[in-house]
């Protein structure tokens, strides 16, 4: 089994935070697969999301991600970039812009920095923007601006942007949150489905146990920054979820932390 | 508290004494404002009727003022681009915006009729002048406009496009114009409004423009056609504001 992302002991605290984000986390993701990170507010999830993204500076530990190791002090190489796709909490989309326009943006670190710039989609790049929209269902909105459109409609845009970047690994940060039950179901099989089609590791956060284990094939519960349990998802067991969720409090000499 | 109850009192003194000194250092004579009623009306039948026979000067000098206007506009907005993002916080580094910053607040500091004068001396009468000075004294505007605008996008579409392995300048144009590009279109066209009204008065000093005629008529003694001038001026501002809202309205 190959590794999408591996991470040995790393820590992580974000500048003017007196706890650790990230206390000692070692974690191996498996290549191919689709993986969620379950856990409650401030368990670390984003921070953990972001770091393989190669957006944070600081952290101790090793991490490597697609068989490069990222470097704690420096942006990962441009070229590089575009394997690794993030999906936003918030989606980051460029509202005045068109939904197609949203979508190509994802395609431009795979172009050449010129025709970035010129704004010239070869029919290659056009191409995959499109069956990015197909995949996700909205090539109808193509032509209409980001900020008219629903909350489920760009997630989905959101989505699509990603896949037209040909992620290798697709970082999924609460990709369903917004979302009633029945639409965050019809994302996460969109989300995990292309990722399998494509041949790609797709590891997203959720606060939903019932829908990571729909969707995923493992799943890994993080609480206080750290590890709590890394589990296929057959072998997750109820209290485990209850645990991971109960309230915080105090507990001497069992590593968890209070999360206020 | 205290404190606070001390400072009012003293900025209370110093507004008073600031008005005291300038009354009592200024040739105030009130009695030559009292006396000066006769004096007022017979100026002011001298104006009138305005002399209508100046409508060629004023078509001349109006079209030469928004000459002026627009390329004195066009040159601020050549100069803004490159500075706005010099002396923006989230582009460049403090040691390169602070200084260009200080620049441009330097560039304002300076009123437009001292450079329009300055510019007559370097290059002479005529609407050159008028055009540099205005294009260097709008920039100072512009410039801090255009990078207030940069600085005020949303960042979460520039983190996305760095994390797809966007450059800088693509996220330049996709993640950070498509924001800004309201906000410069609104503050272009509210710095060509104040250009085209601080144009109007450049002639005086020699730098081109429809004040040449204002500035001619008032020392040849012809108030008549000064008063011609000067209700084509009035017409004008009121003519640009009304402009100017329309297009602020399609900007909205
Ligand atoms: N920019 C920041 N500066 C300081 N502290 C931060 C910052 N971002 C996150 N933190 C802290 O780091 C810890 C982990 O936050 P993180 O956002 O990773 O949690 P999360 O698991 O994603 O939570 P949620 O489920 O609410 O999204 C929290 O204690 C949070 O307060
Ligand atoms: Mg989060």
């Amino acid at each position: 089994m190959s590794a999408a992302a591996q991470i040995d002991d790393l820590s992580f605290s974000h500048s003017g935070a007196d706890l650790p984000a990230l206390e000692r986390v070692s974690l191996l993701v498996p290549a191919g697969e689709s993986i969620a990170l379950l856990g409650p507010s401030g368990a670390g999830k984003t921070t953990l999301l972001t770091l393989l993204d190669g957006r944070l500076r600081g952290w101790r530990g090793r991490v490597s991600v697609l068989g490069a190791s990222l470097d704690p002090d420096q942006p990962p190489p441009r070229v590089r970039r575009p394997d690794t796709g993030f999906v936003f909490q918030e989606f980051a989309l460029v509202e005045r812009s068109s939904v197609l326009r949203n979508v190509l943006n994802g395609r431009l670190g795979r172009m050449s920095p010129l025709r970035a710039l010129l704004g010239s989609p070869t029919s290659h790049d056009l191409e995959i923007a499109r069956r990015a929209l197909s995949d996700c269902d909205i090539s109808d909105l193509a032509e209409r601006r980001a900020d008219s459109l629903s909350g489920g409609q760009r997630q989905r845009v959101a989505i699509a942007r990603c896949l037209a970047q040909e992620p290798r690994l697709i970082l999924a940060d609460e990709p369903v949150s917004n979302l009633d039950p029945a639409r965050a179901g019809e994302i996460l099989s969109l989300l995990t489905g292309a990722a399998r089609v494509r041949g790609a590791t797709a590891l997203f956060s959720s606060h939903q146990p019932d829908l990571a284990r729909r969707f995923a094939q493992r799943i890994v519960g993080m609480r206080g920054g750290r590890i709590v349990f890394d589990v296929p998802t057959s072998e997750l067991n109820e209290d485990a979820t209850a645990e991971l969720y109960r309230e915080a409090e105090p507990m001497p000499g069992s590593g968890l932390r209070v999360v206020s | 508290m205290r404190f606070r109850r001390f400072g009012s009192f003293a900025t209370s003194a110093l507004i008073a004494g600031a008005i005291l000194w300038s009354f009592a250092t200024t040739d105030v004579e009130l009695s030559r404002l009292m006396s000066a009623g006769p004096r007022i009306a017979d100026f002011l039948g001298r104006m009138f009727p305005p002399d209508p026979t100046v409508v060629a000067e004023i078509k001349k000098g109006s079209a030469e003022t928004l000459r002026i206007a627009i390329l004195g506009s066009l040159g601020a907005v050549i100069l803004s681009v490159p500075l706005g993002i010099l002396a923006s916080e989230t582009m460049v580094s403090p040691a390169l915006y602070r200084p260009v910053r200080m620049l441009l607040a330097f560039i304002r500091a300076i009123p437009l009729i001292l450079v329009a004068m300055l510019m007559v001396g370097a290059v002479g009468l005529g609407p050159l002048p008028g055009i540099i000075a205005v294009a260097f004294h709008a920039t100072g505007m512009l410039a801090k406009f255009y990078a207030e605008a940069i600085d005020g996008v949303s960042r979460a579409p520039i983190a996305a496009l760095e994390s797809a392995g966007a450059g800088p300048l693509a996220r330049l144009r996709y993640a950070i114009w498509p924001q800004m590009a309201p906000v410069v279109a609104r503050d272009t066209i509210f710095r060509f409004e104040l250009n085209l009204r601080e144009s109007l008065i450049l002639g005086i000093v020699g730098a081109g423009g429809i004040g040449f005629y204002i500035q001619t008529y008032v020392r040849s003694f012809q108030y008549d056609k000064a008063a011609s001038v000067t209700i084509a001026v009035v017409v004008m501002v009121i003519a640009i504001e009304a402009i100017n809202v329309a297009l602020r309205r399609r900007f909205a």
